[in-house]
């Protein structure tokens, strides 16, 4: 019974991570870029790539692609603007014309792939689940901007060498592990 | 110490948004045919022993390593601060991180941090940018998250980043 819901739980999973095999062949691009592995890679030296470039008009270093950040930056700008506030926005952000852009562009490429391979589907919810989701992405934010980075500015500061960063991979792997151990508790409950 | 890229500080200014829109289709394509995650590689390591996932976390790291080795070689003065721990120290913050702490300090705020990332990303299925991509696919789950980052954001910058700084300096931290 246990490994009943286990399956169910791994099925539902699936669903939302891995890839469905699509009706037609991928075309010898597109199986690459099915392949997180080259996802990694690719992202990681861009963001190298998008520093040598960018630097000049200001830091932070290895700020190539956060999603806290980026969103931080691009809210807080947009706010500062219609308010007079200043809220903290890194100087990159802060000396350029616009902010850092790259979240408005993982939304439109993210719905350009999704509709060119039929994949966008509206999924609704209730509001306790709305709620949930809300609260989830703002404790997220808070604790990400606390450590400086969602796991992906992380990551590139652990190839920058950064002691600190270190330190947030261990966290972030724990903190997985605790969360998947309760849900294994939660799934064992309800049987 | 100033730091230089390819393109000076008139043409930077404009470059910013262009450029890093342009990476960010780049990376939502591919983020959503892969359905990249980082919290869900581990998830799916630890649940399932799936590692498609995970790899992609790994090559990220690796990725990036290999691009700031390459690069600060063609252009040293774009990466000052590379290697970090070499250039400023074993327990030096992430820029941007909130100021004024002692090295011990960081360590605590960053495993605090880093353990709450984890389990909230383990909860909602997934990390930050499988949300904004699943948004992007129609989930009006995701888009609520999103939603969220965006008010952590601004109570973060307004009220709590202070906060937290001042109560850990009172412990000493």
């Amino acid at each position: 019974m246990i490994t009943l819901t286990l399956e169910n739980l791994r099925l539902k999973v699936l669903t939302m991570t891995d890839i469905k095999n699509g009706e037609e062949e991928p075309s010898g691009l597109d199986r690459f870029a099915k392949l997180p592995i080259f996802v990694g890679l690719v992202i990681g030296i861009l963001a190298a790539f998008v520093q040598a470039l960018l630097i000049t008009a200001g830091g932070p270093e290895a700020y190539g692609f956060c999603v806290a950040c980026h969103t931080r930056d691009l809210v807080n700008w947009i706010v500062n603007a219609g308010t007079g506030l200043k809220l903290a926005i890194a100087p990159i952000s802060a000396n350029s014309v616009l902010p850092v852009l790259t979240i408005v562009g993982v939304l439109i490429g993210a719905y350009i792939s999704a509709r060119v391979y039929r994949e966008f589907r509206v999924k609704k919810g209730d509001a306790v689940q709305f709620l949930k989701y809300g609260i989830g992405g703002f404790v997220f934010m808070v604790f990400a901007l606390l450590m400086a980075g969602c796991p992906y500015r992380i990551a590139l500061n652990v190839g920058y060498i950064n002691g600190i960063a270190i330190i947030a991979v261990i966290a972030i792997i724990i903190g997985v592990f605790i969360g998947t151990q309760v849900i294994l508790r939660i799934t064992e409950g309800t049987r | 110490m100033a730091l230089e890229g390819w393109l000076s500080k008139q043409a930077a200014v404009v470059a910013v948004p262009i450029v890093t829109v342009l990476f960010g289709i780049l990376i939502g394509y591919l983020a959503q045919r892969s359905r990249f995650c980082s919290v869900g590689g581990f998830r799916d390591l630890f649940l399932f022993k799936h590692t498609r996932l995970v790899w992609g976390y790994l090559t990220l790291i690796i990725g990036a390593l290999i691009g700031y080795i390459i690069f600060s070689l063609l252009i040293p003065s774009a990466f000052a601060g590379f290697p970090w721990v070499v250039k400023n120290g074993i327990l030096s913050p992430i820029p941007g991180s909130p100021a004024g702490l002692s090295g011990i300090g960081y360590v605590v705020l960053t495993v605090i941090s880093g353990l709450v990332v984890g389990l909230v990303g383990v909860f909602v299925g997934g990390c930050p940018l499988r949300q904004v991509t699943m948004t992007s696919e129609g989930n009006t789950k995701s888009l609520f998250f999103v939603i969220g980052m965006c008010i952590g954001a601004v109570v973060f910058a307004a009220f709590l980043s202070a906060w937290v700084v001042g109560l850990m300096k009172g412990a000493g931290l």
